[in-house]
């Protein structure tokens, strides 16, 4: 078990907190052939258990990069990343994916729901990797459909369902195997106002009962239904508190 | 209009290279398979129609029942074509020829043995056409020991000086005169002859026979014979009067041997894969024809599917364009005229390489088909109009679907970016394409395996008698037969050969068929059987075993005279199982009994294939023969091959005085017999990698369109948790599930059509075993999943970031 000597190795550089996220002067630069991107350039950032925090800025300030290190989709070029205390900036694809199953859900604005699957399906396949059994992935998958009121679209596909219907399909996948932590990458970014508010409702509530929710969003309105505002320009944090910005600035920094 | 056609498919093909790149070694793979099955059944299908009254020329053929036996020869008997002359007005001329077997000819005192050599009447030149490259058709052959050589032996013998003129010492009586020089004879040319000597040099001495109307002479074949019809007359009305003809001439004597014949004439364009007639040269085999051509089809119809599928997987990449050229105002039809010009283009490109391939490959295939194609034949005018019409073809079939399908796109839909995948229908579509294409591959590769199968057991039977560490000696020379005695036991002193026997024939090389009457509770049975003229060496040379009575013995002096070994098969088809031995038989006789050679069976041999398997094994009789034959085999000991071949060699030269020592292995004589399936099994298993090879070029470009399509599914599934088993078992489940299908599909019908040809060409054959369908199925399924791998792989190990980046 390859997997259990790294474990190992790696707690040796694990520090106890309190924080569910860590990090310390994260940076990722990307290269091409010629240009040289620095995306993040020294992050430190600590998300406490049972928080919600919008990651907030404009196009191309390194959020969503940000976001798929903290979901450990990908790896930080230096520093390093404590998630829930192990230091998981070197994990290998392998260790990540195993890490990723069990303690983290993705909420992606354009759902990255799978339009081959049924709803129930697409909302049973994290479960199915997880190696859970089927009665009780059927339990878990009932469950979380009647809490996002779903359930009654289980047998749909996708593509028959509207865009909030779909997302909430998408936040039910995201929740089914209960992680610590979930990951929204502009989750109401394809859906209209209203739809977009009973999202944002959903995740305010999940987040009531004590999941720990980290969002990325362009929509001030949506940043509002977070207890904190991490704002980013060109890869650096320029602000974390949402009470400190006035709104002139704000919709300077929102064209 | 069509150069703005031209010029965006032309930018098209350019713009996705990588499909390109794979239509076009698909399509042009499958072209040059095509073209080169073409070529070759032209070249079939042109037996003999090099010659300009081919239409008019027929052979005639005899059809004897005698006894139990109905037998089909292509030969007929001396008198057939002149009393069909005088007979028939509609018979303008006819002409005989007989093979010359292997003539020995001695031109500027160098001894060759002519295998090609056949006797002629003079009328040969007037049916048949050539080419004279020196003298004169009119009376070649009208003189005793004239000889009119092809272009190749006239160099063979006299180099480039003008051979006409010039006398050869042969193995016949006088010297024979060259009077003419004609072009070799073309490749396909059923018989091929390389010289020809006028009739009249064997006529000459025995008229009297030669030219006999006696109702005997009519019942002795031995001539392949072809008459020259009128333009206008009935074939039918010509083969009417048959009957007539035979009550006339024949029915005396059939009558008396409870024998009756009819001639029917073949036409001599058929007769190469007509022919299933004894005593013919023919090779040809319409099944081979019919199956090639399938096979030709198919790789067509592969190549094209593979433009089909590839064009419809890359729609959604198109639909776009076809949404802005619509709003641009484009018809319906405009599109559709659009997609066409890219598949001719593709087309006409791929036949462009075609042809190249087909020009470097074509020595190759023409050593393995044994052909001798010119690669002018392409431009001839009827295989141009079917280039031209299966190029037509192809383009219009891997046109028709994308046209017709892409142009179908509404622009708001596409425009508007909804068009998520190019619909169920095509998909649906291109799963079935899948599924035809790994049927038919899977198809041809069991039926190469099985004809490979089939030609090992062919090599490795049991025939019943010893085929290995036989030498066989050819005794052309006659004077060489008298010293024959002497000559055995000089070999034989040699201790690594242990048997030598002298006779007409070997087994697996048939011999003659007799007349004879057998004896029977009811009087004298008529029956033609097949026999050997041997001595009394025959069995112990071929391990031939004994299973009654008694081998032929040199202490008994009657056996040279009236002994007969006849084989089981003998017995049990004249009801003789009980008591074979001391039964009577006479050979020439009538059917009172009156005349011909009396035998008495002294043994009974087990069966054992004295012909090829393709034929089953019959009633024969061995005999001894009065003179010595041209044929003497020697068996020797397993290793010493190389030593005995030398010392039968020295011994010879000791001999035969300066003639050349001619020898095969018995093995090999054996194996010539199978030639034509070795041929055919080596042309099936090329055409199987060629089909199997398209196939994997369509499969590569869809599973390049599937990763494409399945970048972001995969992306999520990864994000969620699924490890690389996960993944590969989910991508390959499809493809596995169809090439189960075709599987399923190909084994019915492969196993149908193998087994009707196994029983139709062969007597004896292997039986069906699953390992051949077992194989061609796993292969299919390897193949399939290496192939799909190339490009799933890359997929499923990249970052699954990138997969699902926003839109």
């Amino acid at each position: 078990m390859l997997f259990n000597i790294l474990w190992h190795e790696n707690r040796e550089n694990d520090v106890k907190s309190n924080d569910m996220i860590r990090t310390e002067e994260l940076t990722k630069v990307f290269r091409t052939d010629e240009v040289e991107t620095t995306a993040l350039h020294q992050i430190n950032l600590e998300i406490k258990p049972g928080e919600f925090a919008a990651i907030m800025g404009p196009s191309g300030c390194g959020k969503s990069t940000l976001l798929n290190i903290l979901g450990l989709l990908d790896n930080p070029s230096t520093g390093k990343y404590y998630f829930l205390n192990h230091e998981v900036s070197r994990y290998s694809e392998r260790q990540r994916s195993r890490f990723r199953k069990e303690n983290i859900g993705f909420v992606f604005q354009n759902f990255n729901l799978i339009d081959e699957l049924s709803v129930f399906a697409n909302v049973e396949l994290p479960l199915v990797y997880q190696g859970i059994n089927p009665a009780e992935r059927r339990k878990k998958v009932i469950h979380v459909l009647e809490q996002m009121a779903i359930d009654h679209r289980s047998k749909h596909f996708p593509l028959q369902l509207s865009g909030g219907q779909q997302q909430r399909v998408a936040v039910a996948r995201a929740l089914v195997t209960n992680p610590a932590l979930i990951l929204a990458d502009e989750p109401t970014g394809n859906l209209d106002s209203v739809h977009g508010t009973e999202v944002m409702e959903l995740l305010k509530d999940l987040n009531n009962k004590g999941t720990t929710i980290i969002m990325v969003t362009h929509s001030q309105r949506d940043a509002e239904y977070a207890g904190r505002v991490i704002r980013l320009l060109d890869g650096q944090v320029v602000t974390e508190n949402l009470k400190q910005i006035k709104k002139p600035e704000l919709a300077e920094v929102l064209v | 209009m069509i150069k703005n056609y031209l010029i965006s498919a032309w930018r098209n093909i350019r713009k996705q290279r990588f499909y390109a790149l794979l239509n076009l070694l698909g399509l042009s793979l499958g072209l040059s398979a095509a073209l080169f099955i073409m070529l070759y059944l032209h070249d079939e299908l042109q037996y003999d129609r090099h010659h300009a009254k081919h239409e008019q020329i027929y052979r005639v053929n005899s059809h004897f029942k005698i006894g139990d036996m109905d037998d089909r020869f292509a030969i007929a008997a001396l008198p057939i074509g002149p009393s069909f002359k005088l007979e028939f007005p509609e018979v303008i001329e006819m002409t005989r020829l007989t093979p010359a077997e292997d003539l020995l000819l001695r031109p500027a005192n160098r001894d060759y043995y002519e295998r090609h050599i056949f006797f002629a009447d003079s009328t040969v030149f007037d049916i048949f056409t050539h080419d004279f490259i020196n003298g004169n058709p009119k009376n070649a052959l009208n003189e005793p020991n004239s000889i009119v050589l092809s272009a190749s032996l006239a160099n063979k013998f006299f180099g480039n000086q003008n051979p006409v003129g010039q006398l050869i010492e042969s193995g016949l009586n006088k010297p024979l005169k060259v009077t003419a020089v004609i072009s070799d004879l073309p490749l396909n040319s059923h018989m091929r002859y390389e010289g020809l000597v006028s009739m009249l040099t064997i006529s000459e001495g025995n008229a009297a026979e030669f030219n006999s109307f006696e109702p005997n002479a009519f019942w002795n074949i031995g001539v392949y014979t072809f008459v020259l019809l009128n333009e206008n007359s009935s074939l039918k009305a010509l083969e009417q009067k048959f009957p007539a003809f035979y009550d006339k001439y024949m029915k005396s004597l059939g009558d008396q041997i409870n024998a009756s014949f009819l001639p029917d004439l073949m036409p001599l364009t058929d007769i190469h894969l007509h022919s299933d007639y004894e005593s013919d040269f023919a090779t040809g085999n319409m099944a081979y024809i019919y199956i090639f051509g399938a096979v030709g089809l198919f790789m067509l119809l592969l190549a094209a599917i593979n433009y089909m599928n590839m064009a419809t997987a890359r729609s959604v990449k198109r639909a776009r364009e076809v949404g802005i050229r619509k709003v641009a105002g484009a018809q319906r039809e405009q599109l559709i005229a659009q997609f066409f010009t890219e598949s001719f283009l593709m087309v006409f490109l791929s036949a462009l390489l075609a042809t190249a391939l087909v020009n470097a490959l074509l020595p190759d295939f023409n050593e393995l088909a044994n052909k001798s194609i010119p690669y002018s034949a392409i431009f001839e005018p009827k295989l141009i109009i079917g280039i031209v019409i299966i190029l037509a073809f192809t383009a219009l079939l891997s046109g028709s679907y994308p046209a017709m399908f892409l142009s179908s796109f509404k622009p708001v839909t596409v425009l508007r970016g909804s068009l998520t995948s190019s619909g169920k229908s095509s998909h649906l579509l291109r799963r079935l394409l899948v599924v035809f294409q790994f049927a038919i591959a899977t198809m041809l590769m069991i039926g190469t395996f099985v004809v490979h199968e089939q030609l090992q057991f062919l090599k490795a039977k049991d025939l019943g008698f010893e085929r290995e560490n036989r030498l066989v000696l050819q005794l052309q020379d006659t004077t060489f037969r008298n010293k024959l005695e002497p000559f055995r036991n000089a070999i034989l002193q040699n201790p690594a050969i242990s048997h030598v026997s002298n006779a007409n024939g070997i087994p697996g090389q048939t011999t003659m068929k007799l007349v004879m009457q057998l004896e029977s509770e009811e009087g004298w049975n008529t029956q033609a059987v097949m026999l050997a003229l041997t001595d009394y060496d025959y069995l112990n040379t071929f391990g031939i075993k004994l299973i009654q009575g008694r081998d032929f013995d040199r202490n008994m002096g009657t056996d040279k005279q009236e002994a007969a070994i006849v084989n089981e098969a003998f017995i049990k088809q004249f009801g003789w199982e009980n008591d074979p031995l001391g039964k009577k038989i006479l050979i020439g006789a009538d059917s009172k009994g009156e005349g011909g050679r009396p035998l008495k069976v002294i043994g009974v041999v087990a069966d054992y294939h004295f012909q090829s398997l393709h034929n089953p094994i019959e009633p024969y009789l061995i005999t001894m023969s009065e003179n010595p034959r041209h044929l003497l085999t020697i068996s020797f000991q397993a290793d010493k091959s190389n030593e005995v071949i030398d010392f039968v060699n020295q011994q010879w030269d000791l001999f035969a005085s300066g003639k050349p020592f001619d020898y095969k292995i018995l093995d090999q004589i054996l194996a010539e017999n199978y030639e034509a399936e070795s041929r055919i099994n080596v042309i099936f298993r090329i055409s199987t990698l060629f089909t199997i090879f398209i196939a994997l070029i369509g499969l590569l470009g869809l599973s390049s369109y599937v990763a494409e399509q399945k970048t972001k599914e995969i992306g999520i599934r990864k994000i969620l948790g699924a490890s690389i088993f996960n993944l590969l078992r989910m991508l390959f489940a499809e493809l596995g599930l169809l090439i189960g299908i075709a599987f399923l599909i190909a084994v019915p019908l492969a196993w149908w059509r193998i087994q009707i040809w196994l029983e139709s060409s062969f007597e004896y054959h292997i039986d069906l075993q699953p390992d051949s369908f077992i194989l061609a199925g796993l292969i299919a399924f390897g193949a399939g999943l290496l192939t799909m791998s190339f490009h799933l792989i890359r997929v499923i190990n990249s970052n699954p970031v990138e997969a699902i980046k926003y839109e």
